[in-house]
């Protein structure tokens, strides 16, 4: 059954102009911001992996999370236009699940195809050295495309209407991308000295789009540019971080995706 | 078996659907009727399970299948894909799904999408999906199954029906077409402002209207049966909030 659901809604993601355009997008961003990122020494030149994977991760944290939240949102308003499908014997939760497998997979494909395509030109023009930096990059996207779908459907679902579905989308896209770095900022000036790190890491929690940026860039072990939380994390937990950045992404998949399936399971179409 | 037992429904203040009581047999045909907002979608849709009843009970059993107004389904959507997916939810083999399709003649568009079809081969194929295997002793819900279908359309989609009930399905419709109802149902339950106003075959509720009826020719009286009704159960109304 869920496989079958999963066909049916993967087929309805493929045939939107959604995946292909964010291939083609993210496609031509990257291979751009690897040509450009030299300009500025005076050299039109491709740059490498590592270089490019930390120019790239900015795009990642900023385009990545919008575009999440916009389709999981209109998605999860979707659900109540869904009847019939809502209709057929134990559906409710497999279809939340479902769609948010669908899209997943959909735009982790047109991810994979956008940078993948990238990757390839600067594997042919700057060499294969650090291309793992660029494969971690594709991995935190990954987990932070994951999340922020999860948390849209999620929206979505309680949202009802595609329009306020789609305000809230940008509302925590804005939240997301800002609200909690200013929390961390208020938290410093607030607390005494020395006792902001925890309270700082757990705020990492809150916010899926800090968690990734800090696991990025603790890929490149750039620690300096990690921000207030990422740097309050590195100091309580060390090399655990990682590890703790990866279960608090799961996390925002998991929590907002049974709470979508709940809501949605309890609502009337 | 159809079974609802003392089923209402509210939204917000307003009552949708008062306490209904209402069985529909293995083999019987039954057919929801009334204007706009009676509380026709209302009760296929508890029964279906895409709303919940404020109140009571409702059943259609586990093999039900529900044919909503508005399917909801992508147009780019293939008739495989739902196919498939129909067959998946209500445990079938995929070639009985397949076998249904033949039947309808329309087995050939399997790998059309739902845009490709015109509104009659839609509907067709919806409710073979939906009437595909052994349906005895299962629930058929469809809500206006031959909306917006030409006469030929119509007359597919009654026959689809007509062969369900045959085969035991217990089949529960709404319909503004009065023709169909006419043709296909056993019984009329006539609904005004969420409220059964009057329930029985087309000759107890032509003959409790006061509207001459003769075994044969459906069309015509049933209109005037309809219009009767609703508009004594409109004028009783009035008189009570008067």
């Amino acid at each position: 059954m869920t496989k079958a659901l999963l066909r049916f809604e993967l087929a309805a993601a493929r045939n939107g102009r959604t995946a292909p355009l964010f291939a083609a997008g993210f496609a031509l961003a990257s291979i751009a911001i690897a040509l450009v990122g030299l300009a500025a020494g005076g050299t039109i030149a491709v740059q490498g992996f590592a270089r490019t994977s930390i120019s790239l991760l900015q795009l990642v944290l900023w385009v990545v999370p919008l575009l999440a939240l916009l389709t999981g949102a209109a998605a999860g308003a979707e659900c109540y236009e869904l009847e019939y499908v809502a209709a057929l014997p134990g559906t409710r939760s497999r279809l939340v699940i479902s769609r948010w497998a669908a899209w997943l997979i959909a735009l982790g494909a047109a991810l994979l195809v956008g940078l993948g395509g990238a990757g390839i030109v600067i594997a042919i023009f700057a060499g294969t050295a650090d291309a793992w930096t660029y494969l971690g990059l594709l991995v935190v996207a990954a987990l932070l495309l994951s999340a922020c779908l999860s948390v849209g459907l999620a929206l979505g679902i309680w949202a009802r209407s595609r329009a306020r579905a789609l305000a809230l989308a940008i509302v925590a896209w804005c939240v997301l991308l800002v609200g909690i770095d200013l929390a961390a900022i208020g938290l410093l000036a607030i607390l005494p000295a020395g006792t902001a790190t925890w309270p700082l890491s757990l705020l990492l929690l809150l916010d899926p789009l800090d968690a990734a940026r800090a696991l990025g860039l603790g890929l490149f072990q750039a620690t300096a540019i990690a921000g207030p939380t990422g740097a309050a994390l590195r100091a309580v937990m060390g090399g655990w971080g990682a590890l703790f950045l990866v279960v608090g992404l799961v996390a925002w998949t998991v929590v907002p995706l049974r709470l979508a399936a709940r809501t949605l399971g309890r609502r009337d179409l | 078996m159809i079974e609802l037992k003392g089923v209402w429904k509210q939204y917000g203040d307003r009552v949708a659907l008062h306490p209904l009581n209402l069985v529909v047999r293995p083999g019987e045909t039954v057919a929801l009727v009334g204007p706009n907002g009676a509380g026709k979608s209302t009760v296929l849709r508890i029964l279906a399970g895409t709303v919940h009843a404020s109140g009571g009970a409702a059943t259609a059993g586990h093999h039900r299948a529900y044919l909503p107004q508005r399917l909801g389904v992508p147009d780019s959507t293939l008739v495989a894909d739902l196919a498939e997916l129909v067959a998946a939810a209500r445990s079938l083999p995929l070639d009985l799904m397949h076998q249904a399709l033949i039947a309808t003649g329309l087995a050939e568009r399997a790998r059309a999408r739902l845009s490709e079809l015109s509104g009659g081969q839609r509907q067709r194929v919806m409710l073979a999906l939906a009437t595909a295997g052994e349906v005895g002793g299962g629930a058929l819900l469809l809500d206006e199954p031959s909306i917006s279908l030409d006469v030929e359309g119509a007359e597919d989609v009654r026959e689809a029906i007509e062969g369900a009930r045959r085969r035991g399905a217990a089949v529960l419709f709404a319909s503004h077409h009065l023709h169909d109802v006419a043709c296909l149902a056993q019984r009329i339950v006539l609904l005004v402002a969420g409220q059964v106003v009057a329930e029985g075959s087309l000759p107890e509720l032509a003959a409790a209207a006061g509207v001459p009826w003769s075994a044969g020719i459906t069309d015509p009286p049933i209109e005037r049966v309809y219009r009767v009704l609703v508009g004594r159960s409109r004028a009783h109304s009035q008189m009570r909030v008067a």
